[in-house]
């Protein structure tokens, strides 16, 4: 499929909310600027769904870490120095070092620089956040760190020197009511308005949970063989500890 | 004769299933986690703690909710032994990304996401 048909797909499967639109307008601006930005919201709002969204649909080069890839220094050197597609074969003799790929890292920037996303940066190591801005101080690599609360606490008692090096900390609020139940129609679940009402009130705006509640309900119902309704869903509410303390 | 549990790392299992919702404990059971003998300890001791086990299996959804929720130490043998199928390993992951996080749960998810790439074994890799 070609990259402008996969955008087309891309677009049709994903509902552009607020948090997509801010996420990639976030990216325009770190690439147009050559900016670090932190994009931060609670679990749940849907941040890796815009991430994938930006990573098929952003109209310049771009490349997305994926923390479950990276757990050392070295990893994430190896996702910055390697193009796409591209398969690392040196071993033994020709091992290369942390420095050598970090240089080679820094010549791929230079020859074409591209925007780094990464997605649930706040589970990336501290020397993993010194490499970044080593990369920004010596190539301007644009970054674009995206992940919950922890990310921000984490920058600014650990990582001053490149929490100083950020200019847009942006934090992206939980859905609004019209919006949660936009994106939850758009998913595929018929809701009434009772049911809206309950969700609304233990999830707030986040699509993760109301979708781990509702199919937590449907199962309920299905082994009951009725359809979900509300007792179904309160039913669901003990799988929930901390929710249920919410409510 | 009253039936008991020694704190023993041979036990470790069947104190975990105890400690377990009773339908999640079911299902482990029904997978297979238990050998016979341990099944059979377990069987034992179960009116000790004044519960029954449920005869309807869980759905993949619950059963990843109820793993996500309880022990690690639990839902990382379930991940480790193979007791536990892809949907609901996908599952497991993303409610383990909704719950608050602490070090035992950021291994379990480790544990997880190698699981989802196909592979096992260590894990102990400490992030800052």
């Amino acid at each position: 499929m070609s990259e402008l048909n996969e955008a087309e797909a891309t677009q049709a499967n994903v509902l552009v909310n607020s948090v997509v639109k801010n996420l990639c307008a976030l990216a325009a601006r770190a690439w147009a600027k050559h900016w670090i930005i932190t994009f931060t919201a609670p679990t749940g709002v849907g941040k890796t769904t815009a991430v994938d969204y930006a990573q098929k649909t952003l109209p310049f080069d771009r490349q997305v870490i994926r923390c479950k890839q990276i757990t050392t220094r070295y990893t994430l050197l190896q996702a910055l120095a390697l193009a796409p597609g591209e398969q690392w074969n040196t071993h033994g003799r020709n091992w290369m070092c942390a420095a050598d790929l970090y240089d080679r890292a820094l010549e791929r920037i230079r020859q074409r620089p591209y925007l780094c996303v990464i997605d649930e940066a706040d589970r990336l190591r501290l020397d993993c956040f010194e490499i970044l801005r080593d990369f920004w101080d010596d190539a301007k690599l644009p970054i674009l760190l995206v992940g919950n609360e922890v990310l921000t606490v984490k920058l600014n008692s650990q990582h001053e020197r490149l929490f100083r090096r950020i200019r847009v900390r942006f934090e992206q609020r939980p859905l609004r009511e019209a919006d949660l139940r936009k994106v939850l129609e758009f998913m595929g679940y018929t809701i009434a308005d009772d049911e809206f009402t309950l969700l609304w009130k233990l999830v707030g705006g986040s699509p993760g949970f109301a979708e781990a509640l509702l199919e937590n309900a449907n199962e309920i119902a299905a082994s009951q063989g009725v359809k979900r309704g509300i007792e179904a869903l309160e039913g669901a509410l003990r799988y929930f500890p901390t929710l249920r303390a919410a409510a | 004769m009253k039936h008991t549990v020694r704190r023993t790392l041979k036990d470790h299992l069947i104190r975990r299933a105890l400690a377990a919702p009773p339908e999640l404990a079911a299902e482990l059971l029904r997978r297979g986690m238990l050998t016979s003998n341990e099944r059979e300890r377990f069987l034992c001791l179960l009116p000790n703690e004044g519960r029954e086990l449920p005869a309807l299996p869980l759905g993949p959804v619950r059963f990843a909710t109820l793993l996500a929720q309880g022990d690690t130490v639990l839902a990382a043998w379930v991940v480790l032994r193979n007791l536990i199928r892809p949907d609901e390993l996908v599952w497991l992951y993303r409610l383990l990304a909704l719950h608050e996080s602490n070090e035992k749960c950021r291994e379990l998810t480790r544990i997880v996401e190698r699981a989802l790439e196909g592979r096992k074994g260590n894990v102990r890799t400490k992030r800052g």
